[in-house]
């Protein structure tokens, strides 16, 4: 099927309705414009191996329930399983929730266990918690959004900084 | 922007340079939200998923494999993160608004037509509500290419085609055929 005459003129004024109606929010623009400063070129990449809300698998079926999400990132040397889980006001696993709004808890474990300090990096800007001898973390409620993990562990001494992919949580 | 404008972009921003990835989001943002748009996303999802998609990128922008083609990198990569917040949220209470482009029963804004002063932009505003009435008419697969064709600045088929996980081959056949339907709907339909 072969272009129509009047198909370009058609399709230029679908743009500009869009480009009136619906436009890319300014604040959007923005963000995108400040992604740029997140990024953190010296850190290593943890990328995104796994996401439990794709990759379903028997073994998935069994641990991931529809409030939980399951996500793994991996660099060479390290595994990073983080599990997320909508936050209810004042039951996110035992941590006290103050906004009444349902947040996002995030719950990992780096692989091998070690300590580390772990920066949740999102929306708000970020919260530093620490990982215990057995790679475990947990955060408290956070608002739904982008989010990114940047760990140091305890004991990299010379070695860069771990950042993972980001997603939306 | 040529293909090798965006290479040259990308190369650059992926060595720091600020003003080269500002450029990058100016070409982009609008396939970037028009993805969105298409897969029916509302205004927080919708932001959610272009914030999470930018954020990837400039993670992601030193190890572009061909980074002419960046465009399709955004395009799959917004594709995907609208396909995880559908099924995510498929589970929670939707957010309630519509987008502009999904909302068919559109009507004539009494306000607004009082305000609009010329008889030229009276026209211009009923041809817009009947041009998205039509658009509500057409089959999902039409409205969906459609409405990433209409990002600004023009996205190329290979973008359209990652966003919408299409062969490349098949985005001008189609648009042609879908751009046919919307012209008979608006004749038809008044």
């Amino acid at each position: 099927m072969s272009d129509e005459p009047g198909d370009e003129e058609l399709a230029e004024e679908l743009r500009r309705l869009a480009a009136q109606a619906d436009p890319v929010p300014t604040l959007l623009v923005q963000a995108a414009i400040d992604a740029f400063s997140w990024r953190d070129i010296d850190a290593e990449l943890a990328e995104l191996v796994f996401d439990s809300v794709f990759d379903t698998d028997e073994a998935t079926l069994v641990r991931s329930s529809p409030d939980r999400r399951m996500v793994s990132f991996k660099t060479p040397e390290l595994t990073i399983d983080v599990e997320v889980s909508v936050a209810v006001a004042g039951t996110a696993a035992g941590v006290e929730v103050a906004s009444a709004a349902p947040g996002r808890s995030v719950m990992g474990q780096i692989i091998p266990p070690q300590r580390a300090t772990v920066e949740i990096r999102h929306r708000e800007g970020g919260v530093t918690i620490e990982a215990d001898e057995l790679g475990r973390f947990q955060s408290e409620a956070l608002r739904s959004g982008p989010m990114s993990l940047r760990l140091r562990p305890a004991a990299s001494g010379e070695r860069p900084a771990v950042v993972t992919d980001w997603i939306s949580i | 922007m040529e293909d090798a404008d965006i290479a040259r972009m990308v190369k650059a921003a992926a060595d720091g340079d600020k003003a080269a990835w500002q450029a990058i989001v100016e070409r982009f943002s609008g396939l970037v939200w028009s993805v969105t748009r298409a897969y029916r996303l509302g205004n927080a999802d919708a932001g959610d998923v272009c914030q999470t998609t930018w954020l990837r990128l400039a993670e992601h922008i030193h190890q572009i494999n061909d980074p002419a083609r960046v465009g399709a990198w955004l395009a799959t990569a917004t594709r995907r993160e609208c396909l995880r917040n559908i099924r995510v949220n498929a589970r929670t209470v939707p957010t309630g608004d519509v987008t502009w482009f999904d909302d068919s029963s559109a009507t004539g804004n009494p306000t607004e037509d009082a305000i609009l002063e010329s008889e030229g932009e009276r026209e211009a505003a009923q041809r817009a509500i009947a041009v998205r009435r039509a658009l509500g008419r057409l089959p999902d697969r039409c409205r969906e290419l459609l409405r990433v064709l209409m990002a600004s600045p023009p996205p190329s088929y290979a973008d359209v085609a990652a966003a919408l996980d299409l062969p490349i081959g098949s985005i001008g056949p189609t648009r042609a055929r879908c751009l046919r339907r919307l012209r008979q709907e608006l004749t038809a339909g008044i």
